[in-house]
């Protein structure tokens, strides 16, 4: 609905990555850019770069193309580089198919553009309004083998179908002794604020997961990452939920591999080292904490008098979690055991957030090594209020007051 | 006034009122008011509410083969069976029973934690079982063991699912008694939460289409009581196999109660068949006492299923003569009375019975056989898995995921430690410990 319909007369090219080049029509969005992303220096911009992306596999069949130097890129943004990897999905696995509401004509982000047209409406098809309907229904084609690809329209409409994800999908394996499984399942929907989205387009429901042991979920930060991870969660033996942070869709920009590779799960990754403090977060935020990093380095003038100068040279390391179930506690647990400190920043609530868990965890196996309380920054606990946006999401004003708060206490 | 005279005098509205009532008095002349356009039903002018799918108001009739004395009714077509064929479903219905007299007895003695009988459904379950191709694939509520065992699911995977022995192959010993699953005979693992395994159905519909190997030779097929129906899953399922579409025959066992609600308090319309229509699906009610008509019900559902490639309903009307479970005690809430009467003048097993004896396919002899074998079979069974010990304690933690991740391990790990150092000497772990397979042992493997 945010995304409008305007694209959906345009003309479909048969080649996948042509139907998703260009970026040059999009209708300018109401507030829905978040400005730190466009300058953000995480995002690959360059070829060598993007193909350099860490943990990526290839998974072509041709071995001779194991060789970075032979593969090309092309710049996409988030929705594009998630129709790429569905359509990388579809044309490898005849058993995959695609559907959820609204997707047939390329969906209200545009993640399933022209897919539909390529590949017939028997593997790309809408489902009538019924979330419980979608999830239910993908767990059936699931348990016959079959890699099933649903979307829900917004990750705030994921509830109906919370039974059929908690009770059946994350159960499936272990009740049936193994006999069943419905690891071809994954579930994508689009996450997290988006400027404007009220109370039931903005939400982060990954906390209400994290107790469904079974299920995996998966938040990529960029469109390397999204096309990785995914293409991943759709080829996990596991029901991955795959949730996409919204905002990103069209303005998170990179140079995107354009062929079959993966990025792998439970796997954290630190994207700025650092020794004085461990930043953790997913999602949209990763921009916002980067921006963070930046004003306190290279605080503008209207800053200077508020950040003290002893801490604008703290190395702060960024890490991004990527999968929030089952999470990467190594990764993290290593991290603070050397700075020493852990800010954690999500966009959910902070009562029975996320953060909650990481920070009991790792306040059980960094104890003696923390010199801070681990510090949350979250959205508060109220619902995601229209107009108050801007005062209830951890935006980088937030995120650098944390953080000092933390290295000074 | 003057409003008034202008309107009586419109040549326009004259002509409309002309025509309201020719449609009014032929309705086949719908075509001059044409359609709407997100429908084909035609404008009418005559407002006129409906609340029936039979039109005149009747309730939809229940189709039904044989009368309770097992003699074919008026204008019934008898379903062409062997008699070989005609013994094997009558012993699978005497099964059901015997099955039940012990499992329900076995609970009450404390010797397995759960049961739910199959009394009073055996014909709609054996009927349906008998219908299906065996590996057309089955999504069960609970109360369905009759196609399992037609499918030659053995007594002792029976038993070793309810007792929870290392022998279960329905799931290790993680799930509550009766919720039975085997891959090999197409039969979904059970789970209870209700009415979850139909858009699962429909889901499992759309993947047999989509097999070249199985297209046009399978069907999806569901079962469900009428309490699960008004879950928002029936509803999410119906719409699903329908529009998308999906072969999946969608079997509603209809007896009267779920738990203590009687189904006048679970539905105002006239019952599960009123809404097959209302999905565009094929839909009919059938006499869930009487197994030829079960038969041929869901038989012609299947084949009208595979060649529409679409959904099916067949409404199984029976009547729950047992406890809802071994946890309910029904005539809190139902006189005992009732039940005595229903099993004496409607039971389907004593009906399809006297249909044999009609034929000269069985007798008194016979019967009294069949009946001490069963009970022997289910006996022998029974004393087996008892003395079986549980799974291997480490199965507490498999099969989560396909890998292990790092929580469980260390989950199972702390648990061994635990076991380690109190395994010993707390009485109820000591106790506990014994039953099981490796006594905890395997935990860290």
């Amino acid at each position: 609905m945010l995304a409008g319909r305007l694209r959906s007369t345009l003309p479909t090219l048969s080649r996948r990555w042509q139907t998703t080049a260009s970026t040059t029509v999009e209708p300018p969005p109401a507030s829905g850019h978040s400005s730190s992303v466009a300058a953000s220096k995480l995002l690959r911009i360059t070829r060598e770069s993007a193909l350099r992306t860490p943990g990526i596999t290839w998974q072509d069949e041709e071995s001779d193309r194991n060789i970075v130097g032979g593969r090309e890129t092309r710049k996409m943004n988030l929705y594009q580089a998630v129709r790429d990897a569905l359509s990388i999905a579809l044309a490898k696995d005849d058993t995959a198919v695609i559907f959820g509401e609204d997707i047939a004509f390329g969906g209200v982000f545009r993640c399933t553009m022209g897919l539909a047209e390529e590949f017939g409406r028997e593997r790309v098809f809408n489902t009538p309004l019924t979330e419980q309907g979608i999830a239910g229904f993908g767990i059936g084609l699931a348990s016959m083998g079959h890699t099933a690809i649903a979307e829900i329209q917004f990750a705030d409409y994921i509830f109906p179908a919370f039974d059929q994800l908690v009770n059946e999908a994350a159960k499936f394996r272990y009740r049936s002794g193994g006999s069943f499984s419905i690891g071809g399942l994954t579930v994508r929907t689009p996450t997290m604020a988006v400027g404007h989205g009220g109370l039931y387009h903005s939400q982060s429901p990954e906390g209400y997961f994290m107790g469904a042991s079974g299920l995996k979920i998966v938040i990529p930060r960029s469109p390397i990452q999204c096309k990785g991870l995914l293409l991943s969660a759709i080829r996990d033996p596991d029901p991955v939920i795959f949730m996409e942070p919204k905002i990103l869709y069209r303005s998170a920009v990179e140079q995107v591999p354009i062929d079959d590779y993966a990025l792998p799960l439970s796997r954290a990754e630190t994207l700025i080292p650092g020794s004085d403090l461990t930043l953790l977060t997913w999602g949209t935020p990763v921009y916002h904490c980067e921006a963070a990093l930046q004003l306190l380095n290279n605080p503008p003038p209207s800053l200077i008098p508020l950040i003290p100068a002893s801490l604008r040279n703290a190395k702060v390391e960024l890490i991004d979690l990527r999968t929030i179930l089952p999470w990467d506690v190594e990764t993290v647990v290593e991290s603070v055991r050397r700075t020493k400190r852990l800010v954690i920043v999500h966009e959910a609530g902070m009562t029975g957030g996320v953060g909650g868990e990481i920070a009991a965890e790792i306040g059980k196996r960094a104890f003696l090594r923390l010199e801070a309380p681990v510090r949350r920054i979250t959205g508060w606990d109220v619902p995601a209020a229209l107009q108050f946006e801007k005062f209830n999401m951890p935006d980088s004003i937030r995120i650098l007051d944390g953080i000092m708060e933390t290295l000074s206490y | 006034m003057l409003r008034s005279l202008s309107l009586k005098h419109s040549p326009l509205l004259t002509r409309v009122y002309f025509k309201g009532r020719t449609l009014s008095t032929q309705p086949t002349s719908s075509s001059s008011f044409g359609c709407l356009p997100t429908t084909q039903s035609p404008v009418v002018s005559k407002l006129a509410f409906f609340n029936s799918v039979t039109g005149d108001g009747s309730k939809i009739p229940t189709y039904r083969v044989l009368d309770g004395l097992g003699i074919p009714i008026e204008g019934a077509e008898v379903p062409e069976i062997s008699e070989q064929f005609a013994r094997r479903l009558y012993e699978n219905m005497q099964l059901l029973p015997t099955l039940d007299n012990i499992l329900n007895n076995v609970q009450r003695q404390g010797k397995i934690s759960f049961y739910m009988t199959s009394y009073g459904e055996e014909a709609a379950v054996v009927g349906s079982a008998a219908a299906l191709a065996d590996d057309d694939e089955v999504l069960a509520q609970y109360r369905e063991v009759g196609v399992l065992l037609w499918r030659g699911f053995t007594l002792d995977c029976v038993m070793a699912q309810c007792f929870g022995n290392h022998e279960d192959t329905s799931g290790k010993g993680r799930q509550m008694p009766v919720h039975f699953g085997s891959k090999q005979h197409h039969f979904h693992t059970i789970s209870s939460p209700l009415a979850t395994q139909i858009p699962q159905a429909a889901g499992v519909g759309f993947a047999l289409k989509r097999d070249p190997e199985r297209r046009s030779k399978n069907v999806a097929c569901v079962f469900f009581g009428e309490g699960a129906a008004s879950e928002g899953d029936f509803h999410a399922g119906m719409l699903l196999a329908s529009t998308l579409p999906s072969p999946t025959l969608f079997l509603a066992r209809n007896n009267g109660f779920a738990i203590s609600t009687p189904s006048s308090q679970q539905f105002y319309g006239d019952a599960l068949s009123a809404r097959g229509p209302g999905y565009g699906i094929d839909t009919v009610r059938v006499d869930g006492n009487d197994v030829l008509a079960v038969m041929a019900a869901v038989k012609e559902g299947r084949r009208r299923c595979l060649e529409g490639g679409r959904a099916v309903m067949v409404e199984i009307m029976t009547y729950r003569v047992g406890h809802h479970s071994t946890s309910d005690d029904s005539f809190a809430y139902r006189g005992r009375q009732e039940v005595e009467n229903r099993k004496k003048i409607d039971n389907p097993i004593t009906r399809f019975r006297l249909f044999m004896e009609s034929r000269g396919w069985w007798n008194e002899t016979e019967e009294e056989e069949l009946k001490s074998r069963l009970k022997q079979n289910v006996l022998t069974a029974f004393k087996r898995a008892e003395t079986l010990k549980k799974a291997d304690l480490k199965e507490l933690f498999t099969d989560v995921y396909a890998e292990e991740p790092w929580n469980i391990r260390e989950q199972r790990e702390e648990l061994a430690g635990l076991l380690k150092k109190y395994g010993q000497v707390w009485e109820p772990w000591r106790n506990e410990l014994k039953n099981f397979k490796d006594e905890g042992k395997k935990l860290l493997d």
